[in-house]
């Protein structure tokens, strides 16, 4: 069924050229150019890697991100993709790094991140993550409130993050469209977006949008209210999702555009979750919550990707398995609200675990300084579901801030596992990752050098932090 | 009622007249020294610290080589203060009446389930502190023991907490007002209070009694003065009232600290940082660096440390962690969650393992600095306490596989 849609839909496009002929030929390229009307897909990635060389690293430890470790390996990457990994690689035209003794993993993800949209400093000027003026927002996109030059972003680079989601806050039930991002910090954001990376969808439960309204004496001030306010918004969004394919069905028959239906770009938004080309990512902490909302799904027939800070992610860890639905969660931040009082410390763990290993965890940030030391938020968690008495190793522990981010993401056949024909995003650790004295060394993001400690030349710098403490100096050196 | 409780106290002396002896733990004394020995605790304290101690009556505890140091003292926390920070009626720290007069000290809740939480991982007792609040001066902070007991070890109204920076206003008034302030209270034994609190400037900043009284035990030098500041030119000023005030200073956050060093150094004074904090959160930032906790300690200045955020203040060890993997020595890591804490804010005879101290010791699986790592026993005045907490309490019931609702898994 979506297989279909999807033809149709791609079908539709090259009619809609022709419909734009005035448009296009204003365009000095030969491409055809596509309909604003139904481009669901505009600002659309222009990143373009930073130049690279061919790289061969020797000798070192490596964590693929897959689960498994392996010791004195190698791994050949140019042109910004992994070619060879294995023991005692020969080849005479690359770079050669000798990390004997040092650690490899993937570049580390952060599926909930608010860099840009809640940028240093944190001012009223450029607090752009909530558009919390109604329940439903999901016309908003965060990559529109993103500022280029946040230094958080250099800062999370030298924590070894190489790609990162953000995502609008959770004031609302629908707080609007989340994006990915490779952390090579440019002045543009489109130059910065993940190529090819779906879109997702903001959703929130529970205690902010309830307090946000209620607080203003208009719905929603309940749970319960909550609930109505999702339903009523897929109740139009299966009204609008159906008009559109009768459109696109109707167009395709008669080879041209048939009544093409007033666009919402809220409801745009809706409809590509119904379509499965919006990922959901649901703030949500209480068990019973996500309960419901797994509901709320079925009933409306979509999929939820991730639930995020999910402190309650244990008590159903099972149903998370069995439904496919990760967990995004903290090692032990709790108690700052009510609905964060329930923690544990193995939470990460026992949402892993769940189902014999089937679950999906995920150690996500949240946070400017979490961001920073993604490592360490997984070996505290790592070490509760020791206590808690799973056999969970550290390479394991290594795909909650890898391979399961990048499947959350919708980004893993492209990144988060060290595997031939994946991007070169990659991390050389001085120590053991797991480690509080690890250091990167080197951060690798589409096989160039992104981050190399104690180059100057190889660290960003943000117009933000130049010259702004002593005009001849930077703000802080990384 | 007053006889009853003395009834216990005097039960309780007999039945826990006991001894432990531990055995082979790599100590971390919190005066620097780190050596492996044995430990035997009486009673309350500390006995002897050496190497081969034998005593037939004591328990013995084998730490194997494992980790051993004082138990940690967070100096600043809101430990039986704050419940859930987003549920008001859950918090007793911030005041809406009085400013530097207000005190937290009978707010304090043993029950509060962040006690066996931050004990279970090391943090034996705590000083906590008054929270948010639209004034210069918060109020004052109080030491308690993190035992649980309903008979509450403390010390009351241990230090002043106040800030100064981008908090709204002009940062020149709020000098202004401190100095007017400092004033009023240095006037205290000349002047009848009651004409003090009829001055113009104590009536429009609706001054009590208490606040001025509170003020003079800053500017007596009975209490140290928390000045959380960031920006370098106010370190400065802070300094400077340092001197005016023969204020007895204690910096918070000094996030642009590195800037003005010697000055910090010269003056003497102590600090707490965050030192993961290296996130230009405003403009009084911008210096903000992950090496802040290196600097200032291998420049000389004592360095105590603050959390990201709150419930979770063993997490200081995460911080101290990161500060030592950024250049500081592991020893001042140790000493700025012990011994430094005990001498900042005078709590007498704990913060080191040390002959006639009070035993409030932690024996930790791995390098405490370490975020994997977690206290295998935890004392405090010399019992041994459970690890026990409601979250591993949670933990045990959702690891239950018995096919019975959660609500009958206990």
């Amino acid at each position: 069924m979506k297989n279909h849609l999807f033809l149709a839909f791609s079908m539709l496009l090259i009619y809609s050229c022709s419909e734009d002929v005035e448009v296009s030929q204003s365009s000095t390229t030969d491409a055809p150019a596509k309909s604003t009307s139904l481009d669901r897909d505009p600002f659309e990635s222009n990143y373009k890697p930073l130049e690279s060389e061919r790289t061969l690293i020797k000798s070192v430890n490596l964590y693929d991100g897959l689960g498994n470790e392996y010791s004195n390996f190698d791994v050949l990457f140019d042109d910004g993709i992994i070619l060879e990994i294995g023991k005692d690689i020969v080849d005479n035209n690359a770079t050669i790094i000798d990390a004997r003794g040092k650690w490899l993993t993937p570049g580390l993800i952060d599926i909930h991140s608010h860099m840009g949209v809640y940028p240093a400093p944190s001012v009223r000027t450029s607090s752009d993550g909530n558009e919390a003026t109604s329940p439903n927002t999901a016309e908003v996109w965060a990559e529109h409130s993103v500022w280029s030059q946040d230094p958080q972003f250099s800062l999370a680079l030298k924590g070894g993050v190489t790609a990162f989601h953000v995502l609008p806050g959770s004031a609302n039930l629908f707080g609007g469209r989340g994006a990915t991002f490779k952390n090579i910090p440019r002045n543009i954001i489109h130059d910065m977006k993940f190529p090819g990376a779906p879109h997702s969808l903001k959703m929130a439960c529970g205690e902010n949008p309830k307090r946000v309204y209620g607080n203003r004496g208009s719905a929603p001030s309940t749970r319960m209210g909550n609930m109505a306010g999702y339903r009523n918004a897929w109740i139009s969004a299966v009204d609008y999702q159906k008009r559109q394919n009768e459109y696109i069905k109707k167009s395709d028959e008669a080879k041209e555009l048939v009544d093409p239906p007033r666009r919402n770009l809220e409801l745009d938004t809706l409809a590509g979750v119904l379509e499965g080309e919006i990922l959901v990512q649901n703030h949500c902490y209480r068990a019973d919550e996500m309960a419901n909302m797994i509901e709320l799904s079925k009933e409306f027939n979509y999929k939820i990707t991730a639930f995020h800070h999910a402190v309650e992610a244990y008590k159903i860890a099972d149903l998370l398995a069995d439904e496919g639905i990760c967990g995004a969660l903290w090692a032990d931040w709790w108690g700052f609200k009510h609905e964060a009082y329930d923690m544990v410390p193995a939470n990460i763990a026992i949402v892993d675990q769940a189902r014999g290993g089937q679950g999906c965890a995920i150690v996500h940030s949240d946070d400017e300084v979490g961001i920073q030391h993604l490592n360490q938020e997984a070996a505290k968690a790592l070490s509760a579901g020791l206590r808690a008495g799973y056999e969970i190793t550290k390479a394991r522990a290594m795909r909650w801030i890898t391979s399961n981010p990048a499947k959350a993401a919708g980004i893993l056949d492209q990144t988060g596992t060290i595997e031939i024909g994946k991007d070169a995003d990659l991390v050389i650790w001085n120590k053991n990752p797991f480690s509080v004295y690890a250091l990167t060394e080197y951060v690798f993001v589409d096989g160039a050098k992104a981050f190399v400690r104690g180059e100057k030349e190889l660290q960003p710098v943000t117009d933000f932090d130049l010259g702004i403490i002593n005009p001849s100096d930077e703000r802080a050196s990384l | 009622m007053k006889k009853l409780s003395f009834l216990i106290v005097l039960l309780s002396i007999n039945v826990s007249a006991n001894s432990i002896l531990i055995k082979s733990g790599q100590i971390n004394d919190g005066l620097g020294n780190s050596f492996i020995g044995d430990i035997l605790i009486v009673d309350e304290k500390i006995v002897e610290v050496g190497k081969f101690l034998n005593s037939p009556s004591a328990k013995i505890i084998e730490a194997k080589g494992k980790p051993v140091t004082p138990g940690l003292i967070s100096p600043i926390s809101n430990i039986g203060v704050v419940e859930i920070n987003a549920l008001d009626v859950t918090n007793d720290d911030s005041p809406d009446f009085f400013g530097p007069g207000f005190s937290v000290f009978n707010a304090f809740n043993p029950h509060s389930t962040l006690i066996p939480w931050n004990r279970s991982n090391g943090v034996t007792s705590s000083i906590s502190t008054p929270g948010y609040s639209s004034q210069i001066f918060k109020g004052m902070g109080s030491f308690y023991l993190l035992d649980g007991d309903i008979d509450i070890t403390g010390n009351a109204d241990v230090a002043m907490y106040a800030r100064l920076g981008a908090i709204g206003g002009s940062r020149a008034e709020t000098i202004q007002i401190m100095e007017s302030m400092f004033e009023l209270a240095l006037n205290k034994d000349e002047l009848e209070l009651e004409e003090l609190l009829g001055t113009t400037f104590a009536s429009s900043m609706d001054m009590q009694l208490q606040d001025i009284q509170a003020l003079s035990r800053v500017v007596n030098r009975e209490i140290p003065l928390v000045l959380e500041v960031n920006r370098a030119i106010d370190i400065l000023q802070a300094l400077r009232l340092k001197n005016d005030y023969d204020l007895e200073l204690v910096l918070m956050s000094v996030e642009e600290a590195p800037l003005v060093l010697d000055q910090i150094l010269a003056s003497g004074v102590s600090v707490i940082i965050d030192p993961m904090d290296n996130i230009p959160d405003s403009f009084d930032e911008l210096a903000s660096n992950i090496k802040l906790g290196g600097i200032l300690s291998n420049a000389g200045i004592k360095v105590m440390f603050s959390t990201q955020r709150s419930h979770n203040y063993h997490l200081m060890r995460q911080g101290a962690g990161n500060a030592v993997a950024h250049g500081m020595t592991y020893q001042a890591g140790i000493s700025g969650m012990t011994s430094i804490v005990a001498d900042v804010f005078n709590i007498q005879d704990r913060g080191s393992i040390k002959d006639g101290y009070f035993a409030d010791i932690v024996i930790w699986s791995e390098d405490p600095l370490e975020p994997s790592a977690y206290p295998t026993t935890v004392i405090i005045n010399g019992s041994e306490i459970s690890l026990e907490t409601r979250a591993s309490r949670l933990t045990e019931r959702y690891t239950d596989k018995r096919d019975i609702p959660s609500s009958y898994k206990h």
